[in-house]
């Protein structure tokens, strides 16, 4: 297994920081352009040019202010969602990420298909990256700062590709550039040309040093980036929110966040909370995420979350946002099967988005409980709590949510014509425990005497009635 | 211009073709409902995997359910959950253990206007083996739709409580059935399938907490209840 080295570069990072997607954009400091979107750049912006320049290009130009704070806890935030593909991650500010993924590749099936998942997330988060690959990570960051999409895999085709990239990838001060232009060093294969002890006259050790580290000659030791030990992120939107559905984007970013974080700790969540915090004075909201079974799939996370905010009215407007997941359990990855297995899906996913729109009460298992009184025989659980039970009388499918009363007439029972009793008496009579206490569904039911019967209406309805102290009863059909 | 040699037979052989006085095949596999003479009926010798059933009934009671029961005793025994969505009452646990296992029945209460939106996310997950489903008076021909276009994309059965009133309006379900009750059993009539039209009105033994022998009938059987046929009059003209 040889080291490999990612090295993702966000290009737009100043502009794409801001959780905002709205075209044209750029992002600007101390009055000069750092960085423009596509849309901008349609219209003539660039990188360097003066704001009031760009102005005049693109009148309607949204402009941001550049923020380093906010692109240092963006870069954090994408560090913990490359925790998805590998352990080994480290920073390298202010807009590139590197990741060893030489010992990941086969889990994921291969290079191109890690490479395609990398970059479909950065996609779907709204970043664009340059990605490259090399053995040390020093040559991967170069390649990817001048936008070299290559696959270097060993040092001689590092070399190689390394050769024609312009000084400028390097780094160095503008005086430095200068002076390298002078000595006719425009390409990096004109300084690996030069005597490194010149080199290391003219410009310091650092220079030399690291053209040894580019070639693998010289060790490059990187400081792995540490994934905290809990997980809260907050997020600034970059403008007040008033729909609930402008949070997708941006709370879109601190889920991917998560599902990272948790794949590093090999662990899951049941629920987390995203919390909106709204102006001075009003109280935040909290929008409860809950998944049926401990999860760290992003997709999963996310249809959860689109469904909250379908149905959620905002009543203030948002600034901020805050993702906290509290309570991580431990979730082992699943093995794979030996050979092509086609295993039905799991239901979780489709519970937990039910439950996001119907509420988390109506979608459930059900279970017996130990009580005659039929109103009380039902619980309803989770799926993962039933336990197996031995089934006892037959009893109807469905009961009527109160017993509702049966007309006699001339000592025969009539409901859609004459009853006719098949079955019965069978006595019920139980619960004098919880006469007139409270419970969860107001009253409790109490006491009950009750003689049971099946009956048979002249439509061939099958049906369950009791008889008590206030006449005839109707409470289940036999569906 | 020169014509392909397509023979009829090949072209018979698709499921979506056939001819008049046959039944169809079917392209999913079906699951026997374990009546004989239903399943002598039904394309496919069974309940179809893939498409929509509607069952359409006003009375609660006659054994609705109970006909479905050796189907979805089959879906369970083989791990796959059966879904009830919008149930017509409150589902009673003991009756439900007496036929499954309680952890393969998952219960939705579903208010009315999403219970269509739920039997689609339901259907189109693949992870159950049938969803039951009391669908509103209401439910359009375009939602219909969409539930069929699920049905047809996964394996679930897909069984769809309608009232009867519905069978004069037109539906995408490939199989549609009425249902009405009797003292001597559940009488069904299948008044849509892909094959010839049935003339035959079933009378089901379906299971029952007592054998229908315990059943003192007093009717006929019921006589097949006639399609009114509306003839749309030739719009007047206004000189």
């Amino acid at each position: 297994m040889s080291t490999l080295w990612l090295a993702l570069r966000f290009y737009r990072f100043p502009l794409e920081a801001f959780d905002a997607a709205e075209p044209p954009a750029v992002a600007a400091a101390q009055h000069l352009v750092v960085c423009a979107n596509a849309q901008a750049e349609a219209l003539g912006v660039e990188a360097g040019m003066r704001l009031s320049g760009a102005l005049g290009l693109a009148p309607g130009l949204n402009v941001h202010e550049r923020q380093p704070l906010r692109e240092a806890e963006a870069l954090d935030r994408l560090a913990c969602w490359a925790g998805n593909f590998s352990p080994h991650v480290s920073l390298a500010a202010p807009d590139e990420l590197l990741l060893e993924i030489g010992g990941c590749l086969r889990l994921f099936g291969g290079l191109k298909v890690l490479c395609g998942l990398i970059r479909d997330g950065a996609v779907a988060q709204g970043f664009s990256t340059y990605m490259a690959l090399a053995p040390t990570p020093r040559a991967a960051q170069w390649l990817a700062r001048a936008g070299r999409e290559v696959c270097c895999k060993d040092a001689q085709a590092g070399r190689k590709n390394l050769q024609d990239l312009p000084v400028n990838v390097i780094g160095l001060s503008y005086a430095e550039e200068q002076t390298l232009a002078s000595l006719g060093a425009r390409r990096l294969k004109d300084l690996f040309a030069l005597p490194a002890s010149g080199l290391a006259r003219r410009f310091g050790i650092g220079l030399p040093q690291q053209l040894a580290q580019a070639l693998g000659e010289a060790p490059d030791l990187r400081r792995e980036f540490v994934f905290p030990a809990c997980f809260v992120q907050k997020l600034e939107l970059p403008a007040k929110v008033e729909q609930a559905a402008m949070l997708l984007f941006a709370a879109r970013r601190l889920l991917a966040s998560l599902s990272g974080w948790l794949s590093a700790r090999a662990a899951g969540v049941a629920e987390c909370d995203l919390v909106l915090l709204h102006e001075d004075g009003i109280a935040d909201t909290h929008l409860v995420l809950a998944f049926a079974s401990p999860t760290r799939e992003l997709e999963r996370m996310e249809r959860v979350l689109r469904e909250r905010l379908d149905r959620l009215a905002l009543s203030a407007a948002v600034t901020d946002l805050r993702l906290e997941a509290a309570t991580p359990v431990h979730l082992p990855g699943s093995t794979l099967g030996l050979f092509a297995q086609s295993s039905a899906q799991s239901l979780d996913p489709v519970i937990e988005r039910l439950r996001a729109r119907l509420g988390k009460q109506a979608v459930h298992a059900m279970q017996i409980k130990e009580d005659h009184r039929p109103e009380c025989a039902t619980l309803a659980v989770e799926r993962a709590d039933v336990q197996a039970v031995q089934a006892g009388l037959p009893r109807p499918f469905w009961l009527l949510p109160k017993p509702q009363a049966l007309q006699e007439r001339g000592g025969a029972l009539h409901y859609g014509g004459v009853l006719q009793r098949v079955a019965g008496p069978e006595r019920i009579e139980s619960g004098w425990w919880d006469q007139g206490e409270s419970c969860a569904e107001g009253v409790a039911l109490g006491n009950v005497q009750r003689d049971y019967y099946v009956a048979v209406s002249r439509r061939g309805e099958w049906l369950w009635i009791f008889r008590d102290t206030q006449g005839w009863w109707l409470q289940g059909v036999f569906a | 211009m020169s014509a392909l040699p397509l023979l009829l037979d090949d072209v018979l052989l698709r499921p979506d073709i056939w001819r008049g006085d046959r039944l169809a095949g079917l392209d999913a596999e079906s699951v026997s409902s374990s009546f004989a003479q239903l399943d002598a009926e039904l394309p496919g010798a069974g309940w179809p995997r893939g498409a929509l059933v509607e069952l359409l009934a006003d009375a609660r009671g006659m054994g609705e359910v109970s006909m479905l029961l050796p189907a979805l005793q089959q879906c369970t025994a083989d791990a796959l959950p059966v879904a009830i969505v919008a149930p017509p009452g409150m589902a009673h646990a003991p009756a439900w253990a007496a036929h499954f296992p309680l952890k393969q029945v998952l219960v939705v209460e579903a208010p009315r206007d999403d219970i269509a939106w739920s039997v689609e996310l339901l259907l189109a997950s693949g992870a159950l083996g049938a969803v039951l489903a009391w669908l509103p008076a209401k439910i359009g021909n375009k939602s219909l739709r969409r539930l069929q276009l699920a049905a047809e994309g996964s394996r679930s059965l897909a069984f769809m409580f309608r009232p009867l009133s519905c069978m004069q309006t037109a539906s995408p379900a490939p199989l549609r059935l009425s249902l009405r009750g009797h003292q001597q059993g559940l009488q069904v009539d299948i008044f849509k399938r892909r094959g010839p039209p049935c003339e035959k009105t079933l009378l089901l033994q379906v299971a029952r907490p007592l054998p229908w022998s315990r059943v003192r009938s007093d009717q006929p059987p019921m006589r097949r209840p006639q399609l009114e046929v509306v003839e749309s009059k030739p719009r007047q003209r206004v000189v």
